[in-house]
């Protein structure tokens, strides 16, 4: 598996211009004393720059932007498509910017006469290679070589096909049900190449044969599955990889962008919606380094087509034949109203995963309202001690972008690359260019990097923890240590007990630490309304409503996965369900009320480490669905206890009552009282268990169908049938 | 006179039939008058299912509707505007729909408290 630094060590120095990137300059922190700056000249704009720095990165300081295909500031730098030639004086030929570290004193001219020759030359070649497909070409109107050839191609072609033999013609590539290759486009820039072996720690894409002949390609008939591989198209800058689904769809000038938030995973990433007749057509990343730098996991950007399926569109009523019948708003909430004042106070509520903060405070204050306490979230969370009182205990304290820095990561009882794919893509960034050691207690599965399996038994915590084990003194070592637990940890019986000895550890751990502001422990989530229901109160796991035996009315808001069945409640207990999509918990639903889905509300999500962020409206929600805390305040309307806000504002404000951070958008706010928290938990007595750790995502077969959405989508299907295909075949 | 010139001159615009509040006035209770006349006929001639009391009534409220109006060019304005519908009626222009139009029987309000609004799908 690719290791940059193992590569530098062995081949020495001789990688380090090719390997200069800022990313890597920041990583290795092994520079004793800050060197001396040197002198450039850009076009004869002087800038003082760090040695290292590449040409391509020299003129970018200054604000001339040099045309390139293959260098991306992400990815190691091949300078293989001599775009980026620009002339320095006294030097006999151009030089490839992208990859040659200035000098002082260098005159660089991104202007002069053999600058432009030299990129109308290569321009010219790359052209006599690639098909004249722009009409007919998905990445028509946003591709770097239709705009490159526009700025600074030859304003006339020499190309005549004098043998009428034909451009050259490559055969396509079947790489998936997600990406599409036309591989004559391709002008062989290896982005592709180096994101996968890179980023996504898939060696599956090369290149064979050389000259005319190079061809892109997975060598043998495989597909690219990787949970990030979607990437590979916005990183393709012409038309050899497009989006299968999105093929022949729409054009780029005639979409419209909306900025949102990906809520399909507790990452957060940040999405454009890119949308055209009141339909999305799909979901590009949007650049964040905080969260999810300019990557997108597979999901995220392929589940699009489950908004369109599936979803419940109108209100409906279980008739006395036990069918649900389409009713209008005024029947179903008056119906509904009836059934929850006939209940009084027995009445419980349950949060899914995909629901956002506005929903879930007006959820929680109609049912308080109303006299109940029971409202709960569907996926489990240990409640003992402090519970979820004190935030530092259910948050990923050490944010996202931070985990990166880490020299060593423990992952306990969690599968990062299936749960977090963005947030395994940084774990995978220090693991190959910071020397990031990793350990996993928990199953052992793929997570595309190498580690050391401490065991599956989570007795191996308290080991780690008395100090009984050989990774204790490891642990103490690291100067910038983390601790990721998963949820699947944390939602087992014993969950408590495994939290308890974590906090316990964690505070050994931390002692030793001397960064600051580092912090070991680090709570991963599931899915994207855990934290901001937690910030809000909601009870987490389902216990107090099973547990129930007078319970007359149950509010499922949008919960599918983890719900008691028919037969765990009452008799005569009305469920009403709320949300967009047919799935478990509309099935068992006495009343369906329509909700809208992420991208037709703006909403209000915390990710995992504490990150309040909003989705806004990208197409209207489809029939009668409406804003879903609209629907809970016109019921508490009807059943007389009207909740005190009618429109967005008013329910934020309301928001920031409860907790303020929940409105501070882009910002995380920080957990706190690690110590108390401890101490409070001490005080019960929940004893680890033996039973193994284990993730309910193992393989990536299981990741593409998680929730209501991304089992909705055909596309996704597509992808787990593919990930079958493949296991059966030779390669 | 002249000081009515130096106020004109003052607020340089054209008068458009009155030159004061005054003068506006009467042409304004003139226009009432008129229509009060008509009124009658109207209900006679258009066959509609209102009694001549109801028309006053409305009559009065399209009146009063616009009785905190100070600017004379506007109310002038308006004057000329009721002179035509007038005229409209009383020469058979208008048709028995566009009499009934006054009285707004068939536009539904637009809702206004939340639950109304969430009932029918306006924000």
């Amino acid at each position: 598996m690719l290791r940059i630094t193992v590569q530098k060590a062995l081949k020495g120095g001789f990688l380090s211009p090719k390997h200069v990137s800022p990313m890597l300059s920041k990583g290795t922190g092994d520079v004793q004393k800050k060197p001396q700056q040197i002198e450039v000249f850009v076009d004869d704009k002087p800038v003082m720059v760090d040695p290292g720095t590449t040409v391509l990165q020299a003129a970018a300081m200054v604000g001339v932007e040099i045309p390139r295909f293959c260098y991306h500031e992400r990815l190691a730098v091949a300078g293989n498509c001599r775009m980026c030639l620009v002339e320095v004086e006294r030097s006999p030929k151009p030089v490839a910017a992208c990859a040659m570290p200035v000098m002082k004193g260098w005159r660089i001219k991104t202007n002069s006469e053999m600058t432009k020759k030299a990129r109308e030359g290569v321009m010219e070649f790359l052209l006599v290679n690639h098909p004249l497909d722009c009409p007919i070409c998905d990445q028509g109107g946003e591709c770097d070589l239709q705009d490159q050839s526009m700025a600074f191609g030859s304003d006339r072609s020499r190309f005549t096909d004098i043998e009428y033999s034909g451009k050259r013609a490559v055969e396509d590539k079947d790489i998936g049900p997600l990406i599409k290759t036309i591989m004559t486009r391709c002008i062989h820039c290896t982005r592709c190449i180096r994101f996968a072996s890179e980023v996504a720690g898939i060696d599956d894409l090369g290149t064979t044969g050389r000259g005319s002949d190079m061809q892109v390609g997975t060598y043998v008939e495989k597909f690219f599955l990787s949970e990030l591989s979607g990437n590979v198209i916005d990183l393709c800058p012409v038309g050899a990889l497009t989006s299968k689904p999105y093929s022949f769809a729409a054009r780029p000038w005639e979409i419209r962008r909306t900025d949102s938030i990906d809520v399909l995973d507790a990452i957060g990433s940040n999405i454009v919606v890119c949308t055209r007749t009141g339909e999305v057509l799909r979901i590009l990343p949007r650049v964040n380094e905080l969260v999810n730098e300019e990557w997108l996991s597979d999901k995220a950007r392929f589940a699009y087509d489950g908004l369109k399926r599936q979803r419940l569109i109108t209100p409906m009523l279980r008739n006395g034949f036990g069918e649900l019948e389409p009713v209008d708003w005024e029947c179903a909430l008056v119906s509904v109203g009836k059934k929850i004042l006939k209940a009084g106070k027995n009445v419980g509520a349950i949060a899914g995963g995909m629901a956002e903060a506005e929903a879930l405070v007006a959820l929680k204050d109609l049912i308080n309202k109303i006299g109940s306490e029971k409202v709960c979230t569907e996926h489990a969370y240990p409640t003992t001690g402090s519970g979820t009182d004190i935030r530092s205990s259910y948050l990923l304290n050490n944010k996202i972008a931070r985990i990166e820095e880490a020299d060593l990561v423990l992952l306990i009882g969690t599968n990062t690359r299936l749960e977090a794919p963005l947030l395994n893509s940084r774990i995978r960034k220090g693991y190959v260019h910071n020397e990031t050691q990793i350990f996993v207690i928990g199953p052992k599965v793929d997570l595309r990097y190498d580690y050391t399996h401490l065991g599956t038994d989570p007795g191996v915590i308290k080991d780690i923890e008395y100090g009984k084990h050989q990774f204790t003194t490891v642990l103490k070592r690291a100067k910038k240590p983390v601790i990721i637990v998963g949820p699947d940890a944390l939602s087992r019986p014993d969950g408590a007990g495994i939290l308890l000895h974590i906090q316990s550890l964690a505070k050994i751990i931390q002692a030793c630490v001397t960064e600051p502001d580092w912090w070991v422990l680090n709570i991963l989530h599931k899915v994207a309304g855990q934290v901001a229901a937690l910030d809000i109160g909601y009870t987490p796991g389902t216990k107090s409503i099973v547990q129930d035996d007078s319970l007359k009315v149950l509010y499922l808001l949008g919960a599918d996965e983890n719900i008691p069945c028919r037969k765990d409640l009452p008799k005569d207990c009305f469920v009403i369900y709320q949300g967009h999509h047919g799935d478990k918990g509309a099935c068992m639903a006495d009343a369906v009320l329509p909700g809208a889905a992420y991208t037709e509300k703006q909403a209000t999500y915390v990710n995992t480490e504490g990150r309040a962020q909003q989705t806004t409206v990208a197409v209207t929600p489809p029939g009668f669905c409406r804003e879903d805390w609209k629907i809970i305040r016109a019921l508490s309307d009807i059943i007389g206890k009207t909740l005190p806000y009618d429109n967005l504002d008013q329910i934020r404000c309301r928001l920031e009552e409860i907790a303020p951070h929940l409105t501070r958008y882009g910002d995380a706010e920080n957990g706190n009282f690690y110590d108390v928290s401890l101490d409070i938990g001490k005080q019960s007595n929940v004893e680890i268990e033996t039973d193994p750790l284990c993730v309910t995502q193992n393989c990536l077969e299981d990741f593409y169908m998680t929730d209501v959405i991304s089992r909705a989508s055909s596309t996704m299907a597509k992808c787990v049938s593919a990930v079958r295909q493949q296991k059966s075949s030779q390669y | 006179m002249a000081s009515r010139a130096m106020n004109l001159a003052q607020r340089q615009v054209k008068p458009i039939l009155s030159l004061d509040q005054d003068e506006a006035r009467k042409r304004a209770i003139n226009l009432y008058r008129a229509w009060n006349k008509q009124l009658p006929f109207i209900v006679r001639h258009f066959d509609i299912p209102k009694s001549v009391e109801q028309c006053r009534q409305i009559l009065r409220e399209e009146f009063t509707k616009h009785e905190n109006l100070t600017d004379v060019r506007v109310i002038d304005m308006l004057i000329i505007k009721g002179q035509m519908e007038l005229q409209e009626s009383v020469n058979n222009w208008k048709q028995k729909g566009h009499i009934m139009s006054y009285f707004k029987e068939t536009i539904e309000p637009k809702p206004k408290d939340f639950l109304s609004k969430f009932l029918q799908g306006v924000d």
